[in-house]
């Protein structure tokens, strides 16, 4: 079921912002007429990866010479610049590392993404980034 | 997973701007180094390689109120000691290669600025029981270093003497800078070797077999200098010299572990002869003195190859030590080691080795629950 995440011109071109969706702490960037959802969580280190920042891809081509990708962006974690295509969640460099992705559109100008019903929910804060952090600040909490 | 109190030897620090340091120098120095009037470099630069992202530094450690990454208390408390179960940090500059510069003299004062600026402004200012600090050691007058462990040895938040810089060019172990150790073995600090200084400023081996052309070569290989350090410092008697010396070698990854010590022992019966002070195999000396940094922690397609690769060493979980590396790029989180390690070693590897090293008495309570963490 899609939800709501905010108005359009919320989101900063090409900056992903973190909002919480059903349970889920998500990166949600708006690039060049389309929208994407991401989990904030790196696939590497369980990093906050929406902290990072975003680019076009830059992948050489067959013959080796690097160029850069305008129809695609990728999201780069902060902790570690590993990098992920938005729109489809795949690594830049590998297939064994990917980055959950969600469906996201734009409808009356407002965000709508799905990311279904998750059974363990993130935390709203999104401060402690790491499983074993979270583990520890509900071990406070209690 | 193990969720228990952290050691951390590895987190680094900086000056907001080159001023605040500078107001530590001592006067003919601080006059050459006028910011308003030159820009002498206080660090051997190490821009060399830049990280392609921009720099050496996680992107998300630039603090909003200005400053360098490492150069924010309350940053460091958000991100690393408040959200982690962090019970003492070891400050490490940010490397703290002022001791590479060209002059030794001012290298020299360089350092003891260092160490009164850390004292002042982050150990006395901000008071924070899990912070600990490094007395950085001049390395290229000897007898400076020495008369730097010596000054601050009778401050118990100053627990370890930091060697980066390569002041004279020689693989650590080299008697020419034995001045440095006799000084930590009488004031019973450990020395702390930290990766990558040694390879900036005044040497010129980098890398081994010439110039490395990109910081991917560059930082691939950067354990290279590690191990020579260490067979130095094995191959020179430096622990039969100093029988209670300790040696924390930070940043160098882990995984050629089992291969330098099965690399020393082996050549040991046939070139023992070259040296003299050796009594027992360099293995030994190694279990007995030295421990290694976590990070970076080499990723293995399956956590199953780097452990069985680890377990080559026999007892290496009495070896190895967690630290962090914040804020810079290569930074390992604790989830992350945790999960790579078995879950039996956690307590040595993020807790009592590193309380062993740095003689630090054990906090019963913690302990208990360091121990009760791999029991789940």
């Amino acid at each position: 079921m899609f939800v709501d995440v905010g108005a359009c011109d919320e989101f900063e071109e090409g900056v992903a912002r973190v909002v919480m969706a059903s349970g889920r702490q998500l990166g949600v960037v708006r690039w060049r007429g389309e929208v994407f959802a991401v989990r904030n969580i790196c696939p590497h280190q369980l990093g906050p990866i929406c902290g990072g920042h975003t680019m076009p891809l830059i992948a050489p081509g067959d013959d080796g010479v690097a160029r850069v990708h305008d129809d695609t962006l990728v999201i780069i974690c902060p902790w570690h610049s590993w990098e992920f295509e938005a729109r489809t969640g795949k690594a830049t460099w590998s297939d064994r590392f990917k980055l959950k992705t969600y469906p996201a559109k734009v409808e009356g100008g407002r965000v709508l993404v799905d990311v279904g019903d998750p059974k363990i929910r993130d935390d709203e804060t999104g401060a402690p980034s790491g499983r074993m952090a979270r583990k520890i600040a509900q071990r406070s909490a209690a | 997973m193990y969720s228990g109190p952290i050691i951390d030897v590895d987190v680094h620090h900086r000056w907001k701007s080159d001023v605040d340091m500078l107001a530590y120098l001592e006067p003919e120095w601080r006059e050459l180094a006028d910011r308003e009037r030159n820009e002498v470099w206080l660090e051997a630069p190490i821009a060399l390689f830049h990280h392609s992202t921009g720099w050496n530094k996680r992107s998300d450690t630039v603090p909003e109120a200005g400053g360098p990454p490492g150069s924010d208390y309350e940053l460091l408390c958000e991100q690393w000691l408040d959200p982690y179960p962090v019970e003492r940090a070891i400050l490490t500059f940010d490397v703290g290669t002022n001791a590479g510069i060209p002059n030794p003299m001012f290298a020299s004062a360089l350092c003891r600025a260092a160490n009164d600026w850390n004292i002042d402004t982050w150990l006395d200012g901000h008071n924070d029981p899990r912070l600990y600090g490094s007395i950085l050691v001049p390395t290229q007058l000897p007898e400076d270093g020495a008369a730097e462990i010596y000054r601050h040895a009778g401050n118990p938040r100053m627990v370890q003497a930091l060697v980066v810089s390569n002041g004279l060019g020689k693989p650590f172990g080299h008697p020419i800078y034995h001045p440095i150790y006799a000084a930590a073995a009488e004031c019973d600090l450990p020395i702390a070797i930290h990766n990558g200084g040694d390879q900036w400023g005044l040497t010129t081996h980098m890398t081994a077999g010439g110039m490395p052309a990109t910081r991917f070569e560059f930082h691939t290989l950067a354990p290279q200098s590690g191990l020579t350090h260490l067979a130095s410092f094995i191959t020179n008697g430096v622990f039969e010299k100093f029988p209670n010396l300790r040696l924390s070698m930070i940043e160098i990854g882990v995984s050629w572990l089992p291969w330098l010590l099965w690399q020393l022992d082996r050549y040991y019966p046939e070139l023992k002869k070259e040296s003299p002070l050796l009594k027992k195999l360099p293995s030994e000396y190694f279990r007995e003195h030295i421990t290694v940094t976590t990070q970076p922690l080499e990723m293995t397609d399956r956590r199953e190859d780097l452990i069985e690769g680890l377990e080559a060493a026999d007892g290496i979980e009495d070896i190895l030590v967690f630290s962090s590396d914040y804020p810079h790029w290569d930074f390992d989180d604790p989830t992350f080691v945790a999960r790579r390690l078995p879950a039996s070693w956690a307590p040595k590897v993020f807790y009592e080795n590193g309380l062993r090293m740095l003689r630090w008495p054990a906090n019963a309570k913690t302990l208990e629950l360091a121990s009760a963490q791999a029991e789940e």
